[in-house]
């Protein structure tokens, strides 16, 4: 076991114990060698369940609307989630002193696809060890080199350490690299527009609508999405590109400022269609044109939901 | 009645039934492969072990599916008739899929002509499985990796060659002209379908189970198992028996066309009232549980689920069928 894991457990029996959450929400082993699963602790022997690995896939802060608001919530935050938690607060999702955020900085996500690409369907076991993922298959052993098997948004993450977390159990890791992180939305920006288009058309041809997706998404929690809606009804509803097309664009659009880079909508599409390109070129314009980040700050509402009375658009007046 | 088929020779085959029929077989699309329609034979990728990611029974319940068109005051057919099909490279859980949904959509009092048509114009040649995958659990459900029910032809892989065990007329006019197997292929299948069966882990028993999710339906359990749940749609679309289908009017095409829908979705029980019977994850993972596992027991005497190990591997969160069949069985009420 690592020695996360264990101060995990820790944390969260003590947290249960003095009572100061009514649930600590973090991962336990799943069922398949590459995969954990999100665990929901609510008494403190209970919390040996927990563990912490690159296989947690999920950003955990997904399941926070999904609580009534005047639950206590212990939440395992990586980089990622303690972002979203953060959003979820400033767009009035549950109040910060209901929340505990146990810190935890993240050297990213193994992508299980990226694994199963070269090894095949069939693992057996998964661990990490130091810098190495080690996966036994029906084959025998493979190794691989834990930057090469990162999920793409993790490889570019920015923020690995948590923000505004309670607790931070492990030590800081070194911040992003900026160049890297947008260099991918630089290189499609650069190819013309029909083959960007072609991207996007092959993408999205895959889809099913299954809305994965949207129900991985710590920031998508309407009550109603616009694609649920059947009075009037506002898409088309077969998997026609006009369907699928206008889920992707206007799921994308509705992130606008408040995407936190997490890459989960990606991990849990089950046709492996990417779509986090659309999203990060809409990141990449809020830090040009607005100067915003999501998360940076606790208070800074997305640009697209604040206005003010002094807003020099008269539209908003 | 059993024919023998040297690998080599597949090409030569598939291309003699191009010129009768669309032949479908998994084509790889990336990481995943898909049922195509085949324009060379070469695309069928029979090697790829895994399960196709996008279920076969799209080829019968199409997951959007224009119904008919209006004119003016008529109605008009879509004009899509199926002409004949082959199947080929479908393994033994999607095709026992098939013949559990013929139960529900042609074997009742009503026959769905849309489902009934695409199943008359094809025949299966399915392919088993000698190397199942680990998610897989078709031994589990009443069913096996070799599992002929609704096969027009089996094909067992002898490494060389395919032993095809032909089961219907319409396998026959596939197979006829092929020599027949010695009994010594014959032989050496019986042994790679036993092995197969044999490497098969068991993950839970049925026995009592329908009974035992009854007795669940109020308890708590439910709610501990759904925690997770994302209510997503994958389980289910990805599911090569669930066929639920929601009819839309397309009134700017004048078109009423079916998409598939799912029990996990809020809006599927959304009544026009404002109620939802089944308000929350925690109902609607009951009844994706109950419809396969008791209900369509009692409609059908079978389970509703083959085994294909599908929405266990691509559960965003890792939500195991097979767990969740395992806890409810350990399941006692505090």
């Amino acid at each position: 076991m690592n020695s996360l894991t264990l101060a995990i457990r820790q944390e969260a029996a003590r947290l249960l114990e003095e009572k100061i959450v009514d649930v600590v929400i973090g991962f336990e082993a799943g069922t398949l060698p590459l995969k954990a699963q999100p665990a929901f602790i609510t008494r403190k022997e209970e919390a040996e369940k927990l563990v912490f690995n690159g296989f947690c896939q999920n950003n955990l802060a997904a399941y926070l609307t999904r609580f009534p608001k005047e639950k206590r919530l212990g939440i395992i935050c990586r980089g990622c989630e303690s972002r979203a938690v953060r959003a979820l607060v400033i767009e009035h999702q549950h109040d910060r002193d209901k929340l505990y955020l146990i810190g935890v900085p993240c050297t990213g996500i193994i992508d299980w696809r990226k694994i199963e690409r070269r090894v095949g369907e069939n693992t057996l076991q998964a661990r990490e060890e130091g810098d190495e993922v080690i996966v036994t298959t029906r084959d025998g052993e493979h190794r691989f080199r834990r930057a090469d098997v990162l999920h793409d948004s993790c490889a570019r993450c920015l923020h690995p350490n948590p923000v505004g977390a309670d607790i931070v159990l492990g030590d800081p890791l070194p911040e992003g690299d900026p160049e890297r992180a947008w260099a991918p939305v630089l290189e499609f920006e650069a190819l013309p527009p029909e083959e960007r288009y072609a991207y996007f058309v092959q993408e999205t041809g895959r889809c099913i609508r299954c809305y994965a997706c949207r129900e991985a998404c710590p920031m998508c929690y309407c009550t109603e999405c616009f694609v649920d809606h059947t009075a009037p009804r506002w898409t088309e509803s077969m998997i026609t590109p006009g369907g699928t097309q206008a889920w992707h664009i206007v799921r994308a659009f509705h992130q606008a400022g408040r995407c936190v880079s997490c890459g989960a909508c990606e991990r849990a599409c089950p046709m492996d269609i990417k779509m986090t390109y659309l999203v990060d070129k809409l990141s990449y314009d809020m830090m040009q044109q607005y100067g915003f980040e999501v998360g940076a700050s606790d208070e800074k509402q997305p640009p697209f939901a604040a206005f003010t009375l002094d807003d020099r658009n008269r539209f908003v007046r | 009645m059993y024919k023998i088929l040297p690998k080599a020779d597949l090409p030569r085959l598939i291309e003699k039934w191009m010129e009768q029929a669309t032949v479908y077989a998994p084509v790889r699309q990336g990481d995943f492969t898909k049922f195509e329609p085949l324009s060379d034979p070469a695309q069928a990728d029979l090697y790829y072990a895994a399960n196709t990611r996008y279920p076969p029974k799209s080829l019968f319940l199409p997951q959007s599916e224009v119904m008919f068109r209006v004119k003016g005051s008529e109605f008009e057919p879509t004009g899509d008739e199926v002409s004949s099909r082959v199947v080929l490279g479908i393994h033994a859980c999607d095709t026992r899929a098939l013949q559990l949904l013929d139960g529900v959509f042609v074997d009742r009092d009503y026959q769905d002509p849309y489902w009934a048509r695409k199943r008359e114009q094809t025949t299966l040649v399915v392919l088993g499985c000698a190397n199942p995958c680990e998610t897989c659990f078709c031994t589990s459900v009443g069913s096996g990796p070799f599992d002929k029910r609704g096969a027009d032809v089996m094909l067992i892989d002898l490494g060389n060659e395919y032993v095809a065990d032909v089961r219907s007329e319409k396998g026959q006019v596939l197979f006829d002209h092929l020599p027949d197997a010695s009994q010594e292929q014959i032989d050496a299948s019986r042994q790679v379908q036993a092995a197969a069966a044999a490497k098969m882990k068991k993950p839970f028993e049925t026995e009592g189970l329908k009974d035992k999710l009854y007795n669940l339906f109020e308890s708590g359990f439910w709610a501990t198992i759904q925690q997770s749940c994302l209510g997503c749609g994958v389980c289910t679309f990805l599911c090569p028996t669930c066929y639920c289908f929601d009819i839309v009017d397309e009134v700017q095409r004048n078109e009423r066309v079916r998409n598939w829908d799912t029990c996990m979705f809020r809006i599927y029980s959304q009544e026009a009232s404002g109620h939802n019977p089944r308000p929350t994850n925690t109902e609607r993972t009951r009844q994706r549980i109950m419809h396969k596992y008791a209900y369509f027991v009692d409609l059908f005497n079978e389970i509703g689920c083959t085994g294909c190990g599908r929405c266990v591997r691509y559960c965003p969160v890792n939500l195991d069928i097979r767990q969740i069949i395992r806890s409810a069985q350990a399941w006692e009420e505090s």
